[in-house]
């Protein structure tokens, strides 16, 4: 036996435990105070307090890619940002890419490619159509002629009947207003509204933090490796703690 | 003796690998699922069609001041649109209907004759979690429930761990379209 063995052992021991525990620090630094704070929550008062920072929200995916287009109608802006529909910046329950607005009878018809709304003064859905009850999908268009709304799908012009639940060929001409990029004022103000009423509670952003899953995959694969690093650095630390013999 | 044993930080070193290859693996695997597309499983209009054996022509309840109050009983808020669609023949009557789970609109397709609940379908799944309310072994069980005076099911299917908010929210889907029946 090479009475080294146990010196060099030690040794090395040491050295893993500083060169691990100096990667692992502020990591686990970071779990400490993050977990602390995650414990105290509401005494610090952090489920009131909203982040609103776009960085942060981009992250949870709240501000949609891409240019927002969009088009007025009257007074009232109905825009489509990334799938999302907002009328004056107000998000409508509608899916797809916007294609269409227009006023009809004193209600507003927002029409995405897949499906359209029928919105009364107080801005609430009175009726949502999608592939069930429309001529067809995509839906490219929309127009109001003779106070009936015109919808176009697959190159062909649908009249719709009053209720909306029946429709027919229309041949005539039909001239539509098909929505454009937002200009940059109307882009500006709606991307600070979604910041605002997007806000996350600062509880939640510390806790996807804490988990690392606020970083996507690197947030957890460092998170996980701090945890490892820990579980090594308390096997090494035993391991060096009984006292070196005289 | 102890010095013929592998060394446990070494034991510990060689087991932190395949650890680490493991954790990463999985969280690649389970991060990718989880910020896939929405899960469609059957299209609203394909549902009516295997249900009624047709599309027949759509028809919708407008609701008043008073039936909204009731639908706001049932759901702890207005239903998204003032009108709700429906698709009846044969004496059966489908709805296309969409509650939040947690965050996202989960739609549904609920068939009612004669004043129970004929099949139950998620059509589109759009939360990341609670997926499991889709299975077949869980809607079967809303198959022949009805509605009681007080307007809750006469059998309420059973919780599921992981996925309360979309059970919480077909349930009270289940309980629309059987109110829903009632008005036309």
């Amino acid at each position: 036996m090479n009475p080294e063995a146990p010196r060099r052992r030690r040794h090395r021991s040491r050295q893993w435990h500083r060169w691990i525990g100096l990667a692992a620090a502020l990591p686990l630094l970071w779990l400490a105070i993050s977990g602390i704070l995650l414990n105290h929550a509401a005494t610090f008062g952090l489920n009131d307090r909203m982040v609103t920072s776009g960085w942060i929200l981009r992250h949870y995916n709240q501000i949609p890619g891409g240019d927002p287009i969009g088009l007025v109608v009257g007074d009232r802006v109905v825009a489509g940002w990334d799938g999302l529909v907002f009328l004056d910046s107000k998000q409508l329950p509608l899916r797809g890419e916007l294609r269409g607005a227009a006023a009809l009878k004193g209600q507003l018809v927002v029409a995405t490619d897949e499906e359209m709304g029928i919105f009364d003064g107080s801005d609430e859905l009175v009726l949502q159509l999608d592939e069930l009850s429309l001529p067809g999908v995509p839906v490219e268009g929309i127009s109001v002629q003779e106070g009936r709304l015109l919808v176009s799908s697959k190159v062909q012009w649908y009249r719709l009947s009053e209720d909306f639940f029946t429709f027919e060929e229309f041949p005539g001409i039909v001239s539509s207003m098909p929505p454009d990029l937002l200009e940059a004022n109307l882009r500006k103000e709606l991307a600070e509204a979604i910041q605002t009423r997007r806000a996350m509670p600062l509880s939640r952003v510390i806790l996807d933090a804490h988990s690392g899953s606020l970083f996507g995959w690197p947030g957890w694969v460092i998170s996980d490796l701090s945890a490892l690093g820990l579980v090594v650095l308390t096997a090494l630390g035993l391991r060096l703690f009984p006292r070196r013999r005289s | 003796m102890l010095l013929t044993m592998k060394p446990t930080i070494l034991v510990l070193a060689i087991a932190s690998k395949f650890l680490r290859l493991f954790f990463m693996t999985a969280f690649l695997i389970c991060g990718g699922s989880a910020l896939g597309a929405p899960g469609v499983y059957q299209k609203p209009s394909d549902f009516v069609k295997s249900s009624l054996g047709q599309i027949p022509a759509t028809r919708a309840i407008t609701l008043t001041g008073a039936q909204q109050t009731r639908v706001r009983a049932i759901l702890g808020k207005n239903y998204k649109s003032k009108a709700i669609r429906y698709w009846s023949a044969g004496g059966k009557t489908a709805y296309i209907l969409e509650e939040i789970g947690k965050t996202e609109y989960i739609t549904t397709g609920i068939v009612v004759k004669g004043g129970k609940i004929d099949a139950v379908k998620v059509l589109i799944y759009r939360e990341t979690h609670g997926g499991e309310v889709a299975r077949d072994s869980f809607t079967r069980q809303l198959r022949g429930v009805s509605l009681k005076v007080d307007s809750q099911l006469s059998k309420i299917p059973k919780n599921i761990a992981g996925a309360t908010l979309s059970v919480r929210a077909l349930t009270k889907l289940a309980r629309l379209a059987l109110y829903l029946e009632t008005l036309k």
